[in-house]
């Protein structure tokens, strides 16, 4: 079996147990809600901020501006299966900034470094472009901005990184004031059983 | 040196001549002829840029090439499709084993190449379709950085082989054997010498210099052999959504952009000023 079959399995079995602990977690807050009730989640095709087609505009920062809990209940996700583990990843680097010794832009893109990564599988320290690289979002850090889900979009990007609902943050609002405030009407309701649903399809795609 | 905007051909349509849903793949002629893949078809249009013929393949088309005897190969997933100049199938060539998507074809004097993205490498074969070597596998990641999903590659003087590491921000050059040789290109987001985003150049054309094409935003620029950029060809004709444009140059200097959204080719040739 070759290298990089190996680093496949690695992956996939990183991505599984991410999966499985994500839906661990979202499922015991689902759980914990009541039978029939709805919650709200970010329709990705809906959201200015990953829908495919919307290039040269500015993120989209109603998510974090409108929320009711103070630090968004909205964080952005960095599906992993689908990162294409870039070298210079636009999400994690302002791409028009100065380029440093290293042949890399000198300044990230977030603007609360919630963005962490870490070169992965047989590390050639002496050129960054000859590694792979997770990309890792600090949940407790990032308040759902989207400049990173701009970023990530295709064909800049491959769109790994999507806005989402976190059920262990959200108050589950009657009328959830992201989205009386989205022009893009992005922000839906749906019944817990959906809503975890749609997590496993979109996560096991 | 400079470039203008000369012709636009095809784009999206029912029509004989337009695309329907994809176009992948171009390759011009030592006549001339421009070849198209997209949807399931090849295309061929003559110097003027008017359909002349097309025909259909057995899969949707991902590249096409034209070997030195006139025989038209389109690539596609886990095989090579043979046509004849007027569109006759030959053979069809599959191995499912060296072949994922085949999004580039080429040829050296004694050997073909096909570019597998399910592998991330160039494969190298002799005439009589052994398996020889592979080409930009051999290094630290395994194989060309392509999180675009295409792989490129052009064959120039002496068999140079040159392919797109867009992942790397760089064209590299090799040996049929497989041997690197060299890269031009760098990372800046600014700099338009340079390349930008995540990944670029996703394609790339060899005449005379190396002729690349970007994504985000979609950008076609020439190159001297050392990497000294020669002009900026086009930026704004393009879908802004466009990305892995393939791209051709003729004979007489006229390079061929594949729009990959408009489904149109944008022509373009050099201004003497």
């Amino acid at each position: 079996m070759s290298e990089d079959l190996t680093r496949r399995d690695l992956f996939a079995k990183v991505a599984r147990g991410t999966v499985l602990a994500t839906l661990a977690g979202g499922a015991g807050f689902l759980v914990k809600k009541a039978n029939g009730q709805v919650v709200w989640q970010v329709n990705a095709a809906r959201c200015i901020n990953s829908r495919l087609g919307e290039v040269g505009v500015e993120a989209c920062n109603l998510c974090t501006t409108e929320c009711v809990v103070a630090l968004s209940a909205v964080r952005a996700v960095n599906e992993y299966s689908k990162c294409g583990r870039c070298n210079i990843c636009p999400a994690y680097f302002n791409i028009t900034s100065a380029v440093n010794e290293q042949g890399q832009p000198s300044e990230k893109l977030c603007p609360r470094d919630a963005i962490a990564r870490k070169p992965i599988g047989k590390v050639d320290p002496e050129d960054p472009a000859n590694n792979f690289y997770e990309y890792l979002i600090d949940e407790e850090k990032c308040d759902g901005c989207g400049k990173c889900v701009m970023q990530c979009k295709d064909p800049l990007g491959l769109g790994s990184i999507t806005l989402r609902v976190r059920y262990d943050k959200c108050v589950n609002c009657n009328s959830c004031s992201i989205s009386r405030a989205c022009p893009q009407h992005a922000l839906m309701q749906l019944p817990v059983e959906q809503a975890l649903q749609q997590v496993v399809l979109k996560r096991t795609e | 040196m400079q470039y203008r905007h000369v012709q636009a051909i095809g784009g999206k349509g029912a029509a004989p001549d337009r695309f329907t849903a994809t176009l992948r793949g171009l390759a011009v002629d030592s006549r001339g002829q421009l070849y198209a893949a997209g949807d399931s078809e090849i295309k061929v249009f003559d110097a003027a840029g008017r359909l002349k013929t097309r025909w259909p393949t057995a899969q949707p088309v991902h590249s096409v090439a034209v070997d030195s005897d006139g025989s038209v190969c389109a690539g596609e997933v886990g095989q090579i499709e043979i046509f004849d100049g007027s569109g006759k199938l030959i053979d069809t060539w599959r191995d499912q084993k060296l072949f994922g998507p085949v999004t580039a074809i080429g040829f050296t004097k004694d050997s073909v190449l096909a570019a597998d993205v399910a592998d991330r490498a160039i494969r190298r074969f002799d005439r009589h379709r052994k398996f020889l070597n592979n080409i930009g596998k051999d290094n630290q990641v395994n194989g060309l950085l392509i999180p675009n999903g295409v792989v490129d590659f052009a064959v120039g003087e002496q068999d140079t082989i040159y392919a797109a590491n867009p992942g790397k921000h760089r064209v590299e050059r090799y040996t049929p054997a497989g041997e690197l040789l060299g890269h031009i290109g760098r990372f800046d987001g600014v700099d338009p010498a340079a390349f930008t985003g995540c990944c670029n150049p996703t394609n790339l054309a060899v005449r005379n210099g190396i002729f690349t094409t970007e994504k985000a935003g979609p950008r076609v620029k020439a190159y001297d052999f050392s990497g000294k950029l020669l002009a900026v060809i086009a930026t704004d004709l393009f879908d802004a959504n466009c990305k892995n444009m393939s791209i051709a140059v003729d004979a007489r200097g006229r390079v061929y952009v594949a729009d990959t959204v408009k489904l149109a080719i944008f022509v373009f040739e050099p201004v003497n000023v």
